[in-house]
């Protein structure tokens, strides 16, 4: 049965329009996403939800189904999600080559880390399947795949010693950044974009809180005062991206992944930043909802269908940034890109929904 | 049949690595611009050094790819420790690419250098991310540089920010803003300019790019290497039947293979300028116009 429209799912639905708009790079109406304001953006949204969204896999204590088909049902949606991967950057590699046939224009080939799979294709294919070569842009889905590798942990230690899952996640974070510990790509050297071993934490933070009981009622009861706190912290990172209030790089104490605005480490300032907005931003909710039904019905059915939608929005932002360069990117351009790139994804989310509903008459 | 080719590059290049130094490339006279800063330059280096080679795919005449531009940081880092930090930065990864060398360019320019300056230790840290435009380069090269400590940074800039038809002033602002950073915290930087495409070379926004870029670099008196005008040269060379590489992406990528020589020579320049030991070698072969 599809799910009525929810705070999760429109809060998911957003995050999916503005990571759209968000990987067309000199996009006009990026400008208009929360990433131009705020220190954390998109992904770390995204994460936080696919965290909750693990919630309702788990289920609530006492309403559990056994270790051993969580287990399997978890590494099946790993699976999945590599599978997503894996044909998205195949469409991906064959949009570049399409367009760079079409355009007679080798520079396309080299665009996000693509040129090794065009000039080296023998280590680079075998990147790709072991998800050591990403594509720019394509690689929030690796860490996807990774996080849901490490569910079947992360439910098990939920569910045996609950107690525990906090402080390990939190181990786990505090070493990676002050090691510092990286995932090495290959055969192109360098590292991962999104660090797995440091995103735990907001997939944990959105799994706990998420959570009836525990660190999840703790915050619901003291969401007032949580916010009271919050709005500063939102307004003050507000003035940190703006304004440059944040001190310099290289003067802050060691070690400095926890001083420094790193993407890759998710470091904490994003993360603070993040938990503040979210509960900042949780307050225009009920009014959306009152107000705007249908735009909470539209978001909500994109965010239901979120791992389609993410897919096809992926191909979108790819297939946006080579029309803004074949018809040399302005408003007008634009304009056309986001209206049809917002259209499909729209198609993308209503066709399963379709589906359904023919299947259950 | 890709891999074929590229295995055909690797061994050419390698051997022409071996084979040539082009010594008129020192001999030509370098620009500065008219408003250059002169930053202070540590006492003249007395050293066995020679210029990083180019080698024969790389060699462009008496176009002047490489503009010099003193790298003190560098040359105080090699005085104390002989032991320089450099940072590969920028939007296409290409420096950790590995085709047509081991381990890619940036061990390539690792190695070049410590062929050319004896006893040098080079640590190269790669950190292209792909795609990404300047103005989140240059946001990470601050926490890269908090992080790393390097001495030098090679910064590829430009080409995903023309590509993405990033306004002109926008991107001077960026670039100005990230070369004044690094001076004020005693790092030098080589800039790595656009690419030569042949669709693009009447490109008016390319074209402004390129220009932006050289303006910037001889004002704020830091080094570039020319991709543009050596890929460029190297591609009409091709054409008159005298190159290797049979379509344009190859072309492309020997023009990486020189590029990493191009930073290795715009570094071993900025260390010893005119101080360089030059081995007398057979002149190279001149590209046809």
């Amino acid at each position: 049965m599809i799910r009525q429209a929810n705070a999760i799912d429109f809060w998911r639905g957003l995050a999916l329009v503005f990571i759209f708009l968000n990987h067309i790079p000199g996009l006009y109406y990026s400008h208009f996403t929360h990433a131009s304001y705020s220190l954390s953006d998109s992904a770390d949204m995204f994460v936080f939800l696919a965290g909750w969204a693990l919630r309702y896999v788990v289920g609530q204590p006492g309403r559990q189904q056994s270790g051993g088909y969580l287990v399997l049902r978890l590494f099946g949606r790993a699976l999945t999600l590599y599978a997503a991967q894996i044909l998205i950057t195949m469409i991906a590699i064959a949009l570049l080559g399409g367009a760079a046939l079409l355009a007679d224009n080798p520079l396309l080939l080299e665009w996000h880390n693509a040129a090794a799979v065009f000039q080296d294709p023998v280590p680079t294919h075998v990147g790709l399947v072991l998800i050591t070569h990403q594509l720019g842009y394509f690689d929030i889905l690796p860490l996807y795949v990774a996080l849901m590798v490490m569910a079947p942990g992360i439910a098990l230690i939920d569910r045996y010693v609950p107690k525990l899952l906090l402080p390990v996640s939190l181990a786990l974070y505090i070493v990676t950044l002050a090691v510092p510990i990286s995932i090495p790509t290959w055969p192109v050297e360098g590292q991962w974009f999104f660090n797995p071993l440091a995103w735990q934490l907001i997939f944990v933070l959105g799994f706990l809180i998420a959570r009836e009981d525990g660190l999840g009622e703790f915050v619901r009861r003291h969401m007032i005062a949580i916010r009271i706190v919050a709005l500063p912290l939102v307004l003050f990172f507000l003035g940190v991206v703006q304004f440059n209030w944040w001190p310099d790089p290289t003067t802050v104490p060691e070690p400095k992944l926890f001083f420094i605005f790193s993407k890759t480490y998710n470091s904490p300032a994003r993360i603070i930043q993040f938990l503040a907005l979210i509960s900042v931003m949780t307050v225009t909710y009920p009014y959306i909802r009152r107000f705007a039904p249908p735009l909470v019905a539209y978001l909500s059915m994109l965010g239901r269908n979120s791992l389609y939608v993410f897919c096809v929005g992926s191909i979108l932002s790819l297939s946006g940034q080579i029309v803004r360069f074949l018809y040399k990117g302005n408003i007008y351009i634009d304009t056309v890109v986001v209206i049809i790139g917002i259209a499909i994804m729209t198609l993308t989310a209503w066709l399963p929904e379709w589906r359904e509903s023919i299947r259950r008459r | 049949m890709a891999s074929g080719m590229a295995r055909k590059h690797q061994t050419t290049i390698a051997t022409g690595i071996g084979a040539f130094v082009l010594s008129a490339m020192l001999a030509a006279p370098l620009a500065f611009g008219e408003e250059s800063p002169a930053p202070p330059q540590p006492k003249p280096m007395t050293t066995d050094a020679m210029p990083a080679p180019f080698s024969q795919d790389c060699q462009v005449g008496n176009e002047q790819i490489v503009e010099q531009s003193p790298l003190p940081n560098v040359a105080a880092a090699l005085q104390q420790r002989k032991r320089i930090k450099i940072l590969a930065i920028g939007s296409s990864s290409s420096l950790g690419r590995r085709y047509t060398h081991p381990g890619g360019h940036s061990e390539q320019i690792r190695d070049i250098l410590q062929t050319a300056i004896k006893g040098l230790d080079v640590v190269m840290i790669n950190r292209g991310v792909s795609g990404e435009l300047s103005a989140q380069a240059a946001s990470r090269i601050k926490d890269e540089v908090a992080l790393n400590d390097p001495d030098l940074v090679l910064w590829q800039v430009g080409t995903n920010d023309a590509l993405a038809y990033v306004p002109l002033d926008e991107l001077e602002h960026t670039i100005v803003d990230t070369v004044h950073w690094l001076r004020e915290h005693k790092v030098d930087v080589v800039l790595a300019g656009l690419q030569y495409v042949k669709v693009e070379a009447q490109d008016d926004h390319y074209k402004a790019v390129r220009e932006l870029l050289r303006k910037i670099a001889a004002k704020e008196n830091v080094a570039i290497v020319r991709r543009y005008e050596a890929q460029r040269l190297i591609t009409l060379a091709e054409g008159s039947g005298g190159g290797l590489a049979p379509d344009e992406f190859q072309r492309s990528e020997v023009g990486y293979a020189c590029l990493s020589q191009y930073m290795a020579r715009a570094i071993t320049l900025g260390l010893f300028g005119q101080n360089l030991h030059v081995r007398p070698i057979a002149p190279p072969t001149q590209p046809q116009h």
